[in-house]
């Protein structure tokens, strides 16, 4: 469903020039499956999945949704992805029937079928109450659903969560957890990033680990705990991220003094 | 482009604007009140100025020719025939003068003069000597004998009162010493203050108005009529009809109100659209949806052209209610001249601006849009409206000055083009009008469309949607700009060095002003700048901020068919180069002094040796200005693909480096076809050659006219003699385009290396 395969994003950045927010990440994942990305800050959760949502291009690299390139076919994959991230935010001005009305309207569903769906999900997510209420004078967990709601209006094949439980009570994000694992047992193939275990030991049936925008490690919960001898997952997280750092460490001795990590360099042909 | 998105898109940025109360205050709610508020404002200070009436003290009334007096028992001033009634603008005092045992002497009546000023007790003061009737009396004989002068007459009287001699009829400031008087008539005002030079001024037209009546009671008494000064009068039809006239005033005022208003009308909601987006979080949910970018610009771009008219015309409106109340306001206080001035603006001429208001508006919307989306908050948003208003006014009020009007050169210019064709259109001067119609249409929708497309651009690239608030200061810049150079200029590089060659040129001829003498302050000066002004900025920049010096300059081998193409293209553009300074000439003519500058300069080219003057004006400027514009420049702006851009941005440059208007309009046109062979031949070789021999072609020519030379026979056929220049034959006029068009396509034809050389470039 799912498909990225050596995606690279490099920010132009002030500071550290050419920053590499991605590395070469490649992963897949299957219809009715939660894939986790699990990473630090900044390890570029983000980044990798903006560009899912076609809002950004990859510097290099290609990944494929629902069977569309994001380079070539961007409008398609936007019909079959649903994205929910903290920088998705709802507009204050706006009650949240209208907020997912206009983003039905936007999907170019029939007006009959966007009422039929708005009430299902309304009912479903348990949103028929806050229906009229305006996004300024929502509770962050109120505004979290009216986006998953938004997210899902057109019923797309994949749906995207960049760090959905970020600022949520522990109550709020129990019931959003419930509500992806639906989204699964619907046949959804869903992406989620966090950099929270708990929620990743009880969801994902398969991880990533980001770092420094490279995949450490990618399987299911069990492979990891096999490859790095360790069951709890927080243990295997740090275990993780201190080998990287120490291969990092070697890598630096034995290159001479960088700290760019693999710095970016545009091929300009010779040519004259 | 799905419409549909555009409009839904369209309906919700309404609606969120609409149930903003920022938003609806300042667009409708404010130029409602504004208005009348400042119309009630200024009747108040009318009214205020109109109660406040001169306070004037007469010393000496008992001085005033009896025969006809100027004030009456209650100090009121005397209507005489013909005599204007200041009644209600002046209040008067008067004191008598003082008797010669008084001790009362100049001196003092000028300090008490000067301390009832200054304590605004009185506005000014008049004295009337003793012998001021005696003096007009004196003035009647003596006039009637034939001569002039009168000084004895004046010394009497200054005996008799027994005081210093006065000084003249009329306004002596209080600072200015006391000096002999010659008439008896003397006003003392502090003309620092406004009552007091007011308080002067009236009683300069009282008196006037007296001198008159004076003058037409003498001439009847002395059996003339007094029609004798002034034998005949002037009858003026005016021929402007009734709904013109009114509108005069309007026609001048109101397109700038209207277009600042739909400026800043459309500048807030933009920042609120693009950089409130940004930071209420909401940019990214709508550009994950299904909507493009190109359709999210245009639902935008409706919404901020509907606040952008709306605002506009609301303003427009209560401007014009307002003013129409307050004309007749004026009209019942009884100041008609003001009042017609002011009077309704015809219906056609709401029409014919609101006609004028949508294109603007799009315009402006567009342009506002594209700068909104850079800014990364509100708050930095709003620093970008100055910048922009600094832009615009001009344009805006260049069709306020009297001597402009509408011809091809000012239909030509951006905003001010449409504004005079507005006014054409409302004063009915249709046909003038729609002579120009068609250039103000073409320049408009250009620069629609341009700004257009620039705001869609902001909108698909990623730095300008995501920027980070970053960290920012000199050294991490300048650390940067060292660490980050790659092979070519980068486009923000190019823009500094455009930027900077411009400032330097500006201040270089500021300081050099117009003059310059002789053939080494020629030489210098163009030696100065070319290289030191625009060739070592360039230089200097591809140094210090690009990894390879020669590829920032873009010196790129080049293909020899384009080499060979380019030196026959040198040529046989020349004459369509001529023909079109020629053009440029007839259409915005040089000034006077230009002229004669020119030809002083002209003179001077031509007493020097041929080959120092073509090192000097022809192959200087080809290298420098090539290296520079089509080099430096060009290779920054070329970067991700702006070949239109490169091409557009440099031309400007190019014209703007030129002193003289007519010379850059001109090398702007010329620089749009040198950047087009610097793209398609991929380097900076072939435009330095085409550049070189149409300059030397140029001043070879010249030079060889102002010697008195005649062309070789064997030219004939292309050049021959005409009043000492040299001039381009038709046949080779027509044959040379025919030519040019030929090479030109030659240049167009790029090989695979070429090919690969661009494409590098443009990456
Ligand atoms: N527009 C940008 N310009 C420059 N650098 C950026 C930009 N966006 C992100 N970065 C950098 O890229 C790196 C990865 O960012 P990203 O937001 O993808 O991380 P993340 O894994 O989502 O982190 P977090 O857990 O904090 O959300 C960060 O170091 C960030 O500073
Ligand atoms: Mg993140």
């Amino acid at each position: 469903m799912v498909e990225v395969t050596e995606l690279t994003k490099t920010y132009q950045d002030l500071k550290a020039g050419q920053f590499v927010a991605l590395d070469r990440v490649s992963f897949h994942v299957a219809p009715g499956e939660i894939f986790g990305l699990l990473g630090p800050n900044g390890a570029g959760k983000t980044t990798a999945l903006r560009i899912l949502s076609t809002v950004l291009k990859p510097t290099s690299g290609s990944a494929r949704v629902a069977g569309f390139d994001v380079n070539h076919h961007p409008n398609e994959v936007r019909h079959s992805i649903g994205f929910v991230s903290n920088n998705t935010a709802m507009y204050e001005r706006m009650t949240a029937w209208e907020f997912v009305e206009y983003f039905g309207k936007l999907y170019g569903i029939e007006a009959e079928q966007l009422e039929r769906r708005m009430h299902n999900i309304f009912s479903d997510l348990q949103m028929l109450d806050i229906r009229d209420v305006v996004g300024a004078k929502m509770s962050t967990g109120m505004k979290q659903k009216v986006s998953i709601a938004r997210a899902i209006i057109h019923d797309p094949p994949v749906l995207v969560f960049d760090e959905p439980s970020l600022g949520l009570d522990v109550l709020v994000a129990r019931a959003l957890l419930k509500i992806i694992g639906q989204l699964r047992d619907a046949g959804k193939c869903i992406i989620f990033s966090t950099h929270i275990m708990r929620e990743v030991e009880r969801l994902c049936d398969r991880v990533a680990i980001l770092y420094h925008g490279r995949i450490l490690a990618t399987g299911t919960l069990a492979e990891l705990a096999d490859r790095y001898h360790e069951t709890d997952f927080e243990e295997l997280f740090f275990t993780a991220l201190a080998e990287s750092d120490q291969q990092q460490v070697q890598l630096n001795g034995s290159l001479g003094h960088s700290h760019e990590r693999d710095s970016f360099s545009p091929t300009t042909s010779e040519c004259l | 482009m799905n419409w549909r998105h555009v409009n839904l898109i369209y309906m919700r940025e309404l609606t969120d604007q609409l149930r903003d109360r920022r938003t609806v205050f300042t667009i409708t709610v404010l130029p409602l009140l504004l208005y009348p508020l400042i119309g009630m404002l200024m009747m108040q200070v009318a009214q205020f100025n109109k109660r406040q009436a001169a306070n004037v003290r007469i010393v000496g009334l008992d001085n005033w020719p009896s025969e006809l007096p100027l004030l009456d028992k209650r100090n009121k001033p005397i209507l005489h025939p013909g005599m204007i009634d200041v009644s209600e603008w002046m209040n008067f005092e008067s004191q008598p003068w003082p008797t010669i045992d008084g001790e009362f002497s100049w001196e003092q009546m000028l300090t008490a003069a000067r301390t009832d000023i200054a304590s605004d007790k009185i506005d000014a003061v008049l004295f009337v000597e003793p012998g001021f009737e005696q003096e007009l009396r004196s003035r009647l004989t003596v006039a009637a004998a034939g001569t002039t002068g009168s000084g004895s007459a004046i010394l009497n009287d200054a005996d008799s009162a027994g005081i210093t001699p006065l000084s003249t009829q009329e306004s002596v400031v209080e600072h200015v010493g006391v000096k002999p008087s010659s008439d008896g008539l003397q006003v003392i005002a502090n003309l620092a203050r406004d009552n007091s030079r007011i308080a002067q001024e009236r009683i300069g037209v009282l008196l006037d108005s007296w001198r008159a009546a004076w003058v037409s009671s003498q001439l009847a008494s002395a059996g003339m009529s007094p029609r004798l000064i002034e034998p005949f009068t002037v009858d003026a039809t005016d021929t402007a009809t009734e709904s013109v006239k009114s509108a005069v005033l309007w026609t001048k005022i109101l397109p700038m109100v209207m277009l600042v208003w739909a400026l800043t009308g459309a500048f807030y909601p933009a920042i609120d659209l693009c950089a409130g987006e940004k930071e209420r979080g909401t940019l990214e949910t709508l550009l994950s949806s299904p909507a493009r970018r190109a359709e999210i610009v245009w639902g935008k771009l409706f919404t901020v052209i509907t606040f952008s008219v709306s605002s506009a015309v609301l303003n427009l409106l209560s401007m014009h209610f307002t003013a129409s109340f307050v004309v007749r306001k004026l009209l019942l206080s009884g100041i008609p001249d003001l009042a017609e001035t002011l009077g309704p603006l015809p219906i056609q001429a709401v029409g014919w601006l609101l006609l004028l208001l949508l294109p603007m508006a799009a315009f402006f919307s567009a342009l506002a849009l594209a700068i909104a989306a850079l800014a990364r908050s509100t708050k930095e948003g709003q620093y970008y409206l100055m910048p922009l208003l600094l832009v615009t006014l001009p344009l805006v009020s260049l069709p306020m000055l009297p001597s402009m009007s509408l011809n091809l050169g000012t239909s030509l210019i951006p905003v001010t083009g449409t504004v005079f064709l507005i006014r054409s259109l409302i004063e009915g001067r249709y046909f003038e009008a729609f002579i120009y119609l068609p250039t103000v249409v073409l320049v408009t929708a250009c620069c629609c469309g341009l700004s257009i497309r620039w705001a869609i651009k902001q909108f698909e690239s990623e730095t300008v949607m995501f920027r980070e608030s970053e960290r920012w200061n000199l050294k991490l810049l300048l650390h940067h700009l060292w660490r980050d150079r790659e092979d070519t200029a980068s486009t923000a590089s190019a823009l500094l060095a455009g930027a900077i060659i411009l400032v330097s040129i500006f201040f270089a001829q500021l300081a050099a002003g117009s003059f310059v003498s002789g053939w080494s302050g020629i030489a210098s000066s163009t030696f100065i700048v070319q290289v030191l002004l625009i060739l070592t900025p360039c230089l200097l920049m591809s140094v210090y901020l690009t990894r390879s010096p020669r590829r920032a300059l873009r010196i790129h081998r080049v293909q020899f068919s384009h080499v060979i193409a380019a030196l026959g293209l040198g040529v046989a553009v020349h004459p369509t180069y001529s023909a079109l300074g020629y053009a440029i000439q007839q259409l915005y003519e040089i000034g006077p002094e230009t002229q004669q500058l020119l030809a002083k300069f002209q003179h001077m080219v031509g007493s020097q040796p041929l080959w120092a003057v073509l090192m000097i004006l022809a192959a200087l400027p080809a290298l420098c200005e090539e290296l520079a514009f089509r080099g430096f420049i060009f290779g920054g702006l070329l970067r991700s693909g702006g070949a239109l851009r490169a091409i557009v941005v440099t031309s400007l440059l190019f014209g703007f480096a030129h002193p003289v208007l007519q010379q850059s309009i001109a090398a702007a046109l010329m620089g749009l076809f040198l950047g087009l062979i610097a793209w398609r031949t991929g380097g900076v070789i072939c435009t330095i050659v085409v550049h070189l021999i149409n300059n030397t072609l140029s001043v070879s020519m010249a030079w060889m006219a102002m010697n008195h030379f005649e062309p070789p026979a064997a030219l004939s056929w292309a050049v021959y003699s005409q009043d000492s220049s040299w001039t381009y034959t038709p046949t080779w006029s027509t044959l040379s385009v025919l030519l040019a068009l030929t090479l030109t396509f030659i240049l167009m034809r790029r090989d695979t290396q070429t090919q690969r050389t661009v494409q590098a470039e443009m990456a």
